[in-house]
């Protein structure tokens, strides 16, 4: 008889996540991923103009804040046919490269290193024997015997003062926990490098998009003008403190990121056999060299690879009705025709429908609707999607940064290709697409340089900004990769106002309840098979689920005071 | 150490009353402040707000509470604690709680007053303020200005 346990929340994640698991033998057998909050942003977007839809979307979650602009700006040029200059490309860019850079390494220092890394065991490290490995991994700087026992003697301060904080919800000693002390305690101290390093690098953010958080779009182009002397502008001043950024990134990731996951890796080598899950990965792709509608142009390609085959990548086209379609048939909503669907995101309804257990409740009831999660899918078939998804297809179609990157860490882990297809893979690819990006960043950077020295000053195609050069009716689509997956808006204008407007995020890829076919998505098929040695602590669930970076922020999380969940929703 | 004061509102204007902050953050850009004041809108900006715990010596906060007292109830507080702060209310991500924290271990808190003001639900799909919690934003604002000149 399976025992059933659940996780929720997921803790160290943005937003709020459930997971159901049913244990036999100490092996889970069974998995169900809830999500239990609300998304609604579809319904406030209605009516709106579409010019505006961005800055709307982008207020959903503080993480994957400016990719979900530059979903929407995408999807309303797609619609009004509107191409964007060179610059306004390369600006975008270098905004989602340092997304993509800093939320990786977030990620993993962050929200996912303490899966691996047992904080209190880093207390009894040798401080010299520490220094000798940090040395013997990378040419960073900040190695030295004092520096390993100044920290270790704030660590220890910190852990006596009780107030664990960011530290409180570790499951420290349980025996998954393999690394030797020197290594828990370089772990302990490039999270908190880490922390002083992201929160420079998003400065790009601040002089490309005006403001951070939540940083300026604008429809047709880059809301930023180039003006080399002019204090305001785009100066030089400003450009060169984006060179040293991404100079910086680039180092910390090649010096740190790199050399950790490489020393990492080898303790945990039997998680390359546990959470690969499907066998089907999706990837939209971004970074487009040659303008968004040259999607051969994209430093990360898109691309479907199906049962792990990557000898094939299959193309994918959001416009094409019969590819991308939703499922409600475990999730509480409603359909107007009273089916479970599939539909595409085109004729895609936002209309609630809670059947869900009366909180608080024990279990979920997975036999019918469990999540607020919709079930994408593609041609009918489950997709995980995420950097092992792109680094994957990236592979596959041969792109030489990658191939290059991942073919010496698998020499160096002496491991073969199919290590890429579990729980260290997905980890491991999160990495090696921070590393990559961090040379691509640079190129767009010089790009954008030589383009000015050009003459080239162009930020904006304002020719369709006057809605009454519209048509009367348009459909559009914005594709791009959050760092944590596939993203895309869908939108429907209508007498220059928004008809409909759906976000298919990467999270309600890997994080769905089941289809109507009874499939499993990414999270609950990575599961199966994964063993539990403590049901009451389940540090291996976490370690799985983690490794897909998930995001529910976009939705409704909500406590009272004393920290227990209430289920308010309004909409009940 | 410059002697710069930020102000900085957070919650999700995308949720009724639990934005108020960012929205007492849009009145304050209408008026004026002495240089030295910087106003940021916060928004659930999450991991992106650290560094202006690092970057500011004193910093005026403004959140949404949910702490049982009537809609529009304004409370003042100088937390020294992460969990003095409120607890997450909503989709600011990563918490409140553990940006504190976070910057507590990695650099230490500037002196911060935390203005908080009571909400008594979240509404989902909203961007209006409910009128308790609209009706409050002269007394916060008043309220930050006396702040600013005993500082």
């Amino acid at each position: 008889m399976a025992k059933r346990i659940v996780v929720d929340p997921i803790t160290r994640i943005e937003g709020h996540l459930r997971i159901e698991a049913e244990i036999e033998n100490g092996k889970i057998v069974d998995a169900y991923s809830a999500g239990t909050m609300v998304r609604g942003i579809e319904i406030i977007l209605k009516g709106r103009d579409p010019r505006d839809a961005w800055a709307f979307t982008e207020r959903v979650c503080g993480v994957c804040t400016t990719v979900h602009a530059l979903a929407s700006c995408r999807t309303v040029e797609n619609a009004l046919d509107i191409k964007i200059p060179p610059n306004a490309e390369l600006v975008r860019n270098l905004m989602f490269s340092a997304q993509q850079m800093q939320d990786h390494v977030i990620h993993f220092y962050h929200l996912h290193a303490l899966d691996w890394v047992d904080v209190v065991s880093a207390l009894k490290a040798d401080p010299k024997e520490t220094s000798r490995i940090a040395q013997s991994i990378s040419n960073w700087a900040k190695s030295s015997p004092k520096y390993f026992s100044d920290l270790q003697k704030r660590l220890t301060n910190f852990v006596n003062s009780g107030q664990l904080g960011i530290f409180a919800n570790g499951y420290w000693g349980h025996p998954a926990y393999k690394l030797p002390p020197e290594i828990n305690l370089i772990g302990v101290a490039h999270y908190l490098e880490a922390l002083e390093w992201q929160k420079e690098v998003i400065k790009i953010h601040t002089i490309l998009g005006g403001k951070n958080p939540h940083p300026n779009y604008l429809v047709g182009g880059a809301p930023i003008s180039i003006n080399i002397d002019e204090a305001n502008a785009l100066n030089m001043e400003r450009l060169n403190i984006i060179h040293k950024q991404l100079k910086d990134a680039k180092e910390f990731i090649n010096q740190v990121y790199i050399p950790d996951i490489l020393a990492v890796a080898p303790y945990y080598l039997e998680w390359s056999k546990i959470g690969g899950g499907l066998k089907n990965y999706l990837a939209y792709g971004d970074l487009p060299t040659n303008g968004y509608n040259d999607v051969s142009s994209f430093k990360l390609p898109r691309g479907i690879i199906l049962d792990r085959n990557l000898n094939e990548v299959i193309d994918v086209d959001g416009t094409d009705e019969e590819q991308i379609k939703e499922y409600i048939a475990h999730s509480w909503y409603e359909y107007e025709d009273g089916s479970s669907g599939p539909k595409h995101p085109w004729h895609g309804e936002t209309k609630l429908n809670y059947t869900g257990p009366k909180p608080p409740y024990e279990y979920l009831d997975v036999k019918n609707k469990y999540s607020w999660l919709k079930t994408p899918r593609w041609k009918d078939k489950p997709m995980e999607v995420g950097p092992l998804a792109r680094m994957l297809v990236s592979y596959a179609k041969g792109v030489p940064e990658v191939k290059g990157l991942i073919d010496t860490v698998l020499g160096k882990l002496n491991a073969p290709a199919s290590v890429l297809f579990s729980t260290l893979g997905r980890t491991a690819a999160r990495a090696i697409e921070a590393a990559v990006v961090a040379d691509w960043a640079l190129e767009f950077y010089n790009q954008l340089i030589s383009n000015i020295k050009n003459g080239d000053t162009r930020m904006a195609n304002m020719e369709k900004w006057d809605p009454e050069t519209w048509p009367k009716e348009a459909k559009g689509v914005g594709m791009t990769e959050a760092p944590r997956g596939a993203l895309a808006h869908w939108i429907s204008i209508k007498d220059k106002k928004i008809d409909n407007y759906q976000l298919v995020v990467p999270t309600t890829w890997n994080g769905s309840p089941r289809d109507a076919n009874g499939n499993r998505s990414a999270f609950e098929e990575s599961l199966i098979g994964t063993p539990v040695a403590d049901p009451e602590q389940p540090l291996e669930i976490l370690r799985t689920i983690h490794s897909f970076d998930p995001c529910l922020a976009c939705s409704v999380h909500l406590y009272d005071e004393k920290g227990t969940y209430v289920h308010r929703v309004e909409t009940f | 150490m410059n002697n710069k004061i930020l102000i900085m509102g957070i919650g999700n204007v995308l949720l009724g009353d639990e934005g108020i902050g960012v929205h007492v953050i849009n009145s304050l850009k209408k008026k004026t402040f002495p240089n030295y004041v910087d106003i940021v809108d916060g928004g659930t900006g999450g991991f992106h707000l650290l560094s202006y715990f690092h970057d500011y010596p004193k910093m005026i906060m403004i959140d949404a509470t949910m702490d049982g007292n009537p809609p529009g109830t304004i409370s003042v507080l100088k937390p020294k604690f992460a969990s003095d702060f409120p607890t997450a209310l909503s989709a600011h991500d990563i918490g409140l709680r553990d940006l504190i924290e976070t910057a507590i271990i990695s650099n230490g808190l500037p002196e911060i007053v935390l203005i908080t003001i009571s909400i008594d639900r979240i509404q989902n799909m909203v961007m209006t303020l409910s009128p308790e919690v609209k009706n409050s934003i002269p007394g916060i604002i008043s309220l930050i200005q006396k702040i600013l000149s005993s500082s």
